[in-house]
């Protein structure tokens, strides 16, 4: 007999992937990562801020003229019949996304991304004006009076005034940016002023404000990174055999790695480790780590870890400052978390601690999660090969492509009034509009001729055309066909452009219409 | 001052109507943009309106914005219609409450 179990669902109060966020108050951070970071954002920028400004034979270099459908990148011009060459670009950019995913995990996530770009160098404003992580908790946490006012005043006018030149830049791709100057900012245009502030609004709010939010809440790569992860990709991790247990010692005390001791089996570290997150010390709870991550399931609780003998002690000394540096606010001794956006500032910090102490570098490392459980660990796999091959096919086919590309593209369309006319001498013609398309930035000459397999005597009625066509021109050249008296029923016609002053040649087919039989 | 009263102060909570108005609008402005990049790769906006409404004078830039913010209104649409359909069902019980938590 079957009964019916009394099942429900039960309505889960935490259903929402929100909580409310503390303000992340990174710790000013120096050492590789680092730098390789302000170099990215100096290049990234750099070239966001002063493409605009180049020329390139007497017009601006980069342009995005939408008016006018005509897109200048540095000498070429794409069109909108060129949309192939932006999508292959867009095929490419989610290839090689996946293939460095795979390959070093969030690499684009650390130093390319233009949120992490611009949030630090919101980051940096903020750090000049309230100065590093403890002074500006202080000074938010202090009462409202002059130095406050002026220090979050002059930080918010420089945030201002970065955010309304970058999106002056922005539109600046668009606009010429040189013009567009020149008329700032009682003659922008209204759509200009309106994409002008909206855009700078955006930066403001993204990088000001929103910052590591946009990464764990906005962003959808943040959310399916996970899905190109393997045990071989690698990873900005905490090393627990060598680190644990943590904790601050008294006297000097060597490195694990140096002593009997040495590391820790897997099942003890990890178990420390989740004993540590369950109990947090007061250091770890001043740093306040955010992050979702769940080490066990819920309702498991776990013994606060017993008082350890200095012997017995791990590397990591627990002073936090990993957590201090996040600009995401996690502890990275729990593990790879989906907030940790692989900026590196954890490795920077932790390596200038341990060279403080005296122990070697690499508690917090990049490395495998195959390297950290001891296993063997190996960079070339399929998945690997697989995105790199295809990433190299697309940008070999794109290269190809575009410096190949054909200048002229043409289409043909018939007169949809008449089938055919009949001219004074009693030959039928037929009535057509070629569209030329000059897809480069010189002015160029084509001619049209006409020809067909099965009517010798067929011709242009005026003779060939020749037709000029400016840079990025679309031509609409009506033209008349002519054939003798006796041409009856459908016939193929091919129309022949060449250029004159440049190599190029379209030949489309068509037909040709006599009075039916 | 002693390191202890370093820590990070209390943020108020964001509210969840706005993390509702969040949610509809930016995955629906993220796809809005998209999809006017390739709609107007096609279709030039000035050859849209002669075939729509050529009495109207209505520029090219114009015909970007606007299909860009008609496209937005769509699927923010859509996006909104998402959120209806999966409000839990004692709030549906409980009615529409603008202010309700979700």
């Amino acid at each position: 007999m079957s009964r019916r179990i009394p099942l429900h669902v039960v309505d889960d109060e935490s259903s929402s992937y929100y909580v409310s966020e503390r303000k992340v108050y990174p710790r000013e951070v120096s050492g590789r990562f680092d730098r390789l970071r302000v170099a990215a954002v100096v290049w990234l920028l750099g070239m966001f801020y002063l493409f605009p400004w180049l020329r390139w034979n007497g017009r601006q270099a980069v342009l995005l003229d939408l008016p006018a459908r005509q897109f200048h990148i540095f000498g070429l011009m794409f069109l909108p019949q060129d949309f192939l060459f932006l999508s292959t670009l867009l095929i490419i950019a989610a290839l090689a996304l996946f293939f460095f995913t795979a390959l070093a995990g969030r690499l684009f996530c650390g130093y390319a991304c233009p949120q992490t770009v611009w949030t630090e160098v919101a980051i940096w404003i903020e750090r000049w004006c309230e100065g590093d992580r403890n002074k500006r908790m202080k000074l938010d946490a202090s009462p409202w009076n002059r130095e406050k006012i002026l220090r979050k005043g002059a930080r918010h006018l420089l945030w201002a005034l970065f955010a309304l030149w970058t999106g002056f830049t922005f539109v600046g791709f668009f606009s010429p940016i040189t013009d567009l100057a020149r008329r700032t900012p009682f003659g922008w245009g209204g759509w200009e002023a309106f994409w002008i502030l909206f855009y700078a609004f955006a930066t403001w709010g993204n990088a000001g404000f929103l910052r590591q939010q946009v990464c764990k809440y906005m962003c959808p790569y943040a959310r399916f990174q996970s899905a190109m992860f393997d045990r071989n990709t690698l990873i900005i991790a905490y090393d627990p055999m060598r680190g644990e247990p943590r904790g601050p010692r008294k006297r000097a005390l060597a490195s694990v790695l140096a002593r009997a001791r040495g590391l820790l089996d897997k099942v003890t570290a990890y178990d420390y480790v989740f004993r540590a997150s369950q109990h947090p010390s007061a250091a770890d709870n001043r740093a306040q780590a955010g992050g979702t991550i769940v080490l066990a399931g819920a309702g498991v609780s776990a013994e606060p870890l017993p008082k350890f003998s200095l012997e017995q002690m791990g590397d990591c000394i627990d002073c936090t400052i990993c957590v201090q540096v996040c600009p995401t606010g996690i502890d990275i001794r729990n593990g790879l978390q989906y907030e940790c956006i692989a900026c590196g500032a954890c490795i920077d910090a932790c390596d200038a601690v341990m060279n403080k102490v005296g122990y070697p570098k690499g508690l917090i490392r990049y490395t495998t999660q195959n390297h950290i459980d001891g296993k063997p660990a190996r960079v070339l796999r399929p998945r690997i090969l697989v995105y790199g091959c295809l990433l190299l096919a697309f940008i070999g086919g794109w290269i190809y492509g575009v410096t190949h590309r054909s200048p002229l593209i043409a289409e043909v369309l018939r007169d949809r009034n008449a089938m055919y006319s009949q001219a004074s001498d009693g030959g039928i013609e037929n009535s057509y509009t070629l569209k030329l398309v000059n897809k480069d930035q010189q002015p160029h000459h084509f001619v049209i001729e006409v020809s067909s397999a099965d009517m010798p005597g067929i011709s242009l009625r005026d003779g060939s055309r020749a037709i000029e066509a400016q840079g990025g021109e679309v031509v609409s050249v009506p033209v008349t066909v002519s054939a003798s008296s006796e041409v009856s029923g459908r016939h193929d016609v091919q129309f022949k452009v060449r250029g004159v002053d440049v190599d190029a040649q379209a030949t489309v087919n068509s037909s040709f219409f006599g009075p039916s039989l | 001052m002693s390191r202890r009263t370093t820590h990070p102060p209390e943020q108020e909570p964001t509210p969840a109507s706005l993390q509702r108005v969040g949610a509809i609008l930016w995955p629906s402005f993220f796809v809005a943009g998209v999809v006017t990049m390739v709609f107007f790769a096609y279709v030039d906006p000035e050859a849209l309106q002669q075939m729509t409404f050529p009495s109207l004078k209505l520029s090219r830039e114009l015909g970007y914005s606007l299909g860009f913010f008609l496209i937005w209104l769509a699927t923010a649409s859509a996006s909104l219609f998402t959120w209806i359909l999966l409000r839990p069902s004692r709030q549906v019980r409980r009615g529409f409450h603008p202010g309700s938590k979700s």
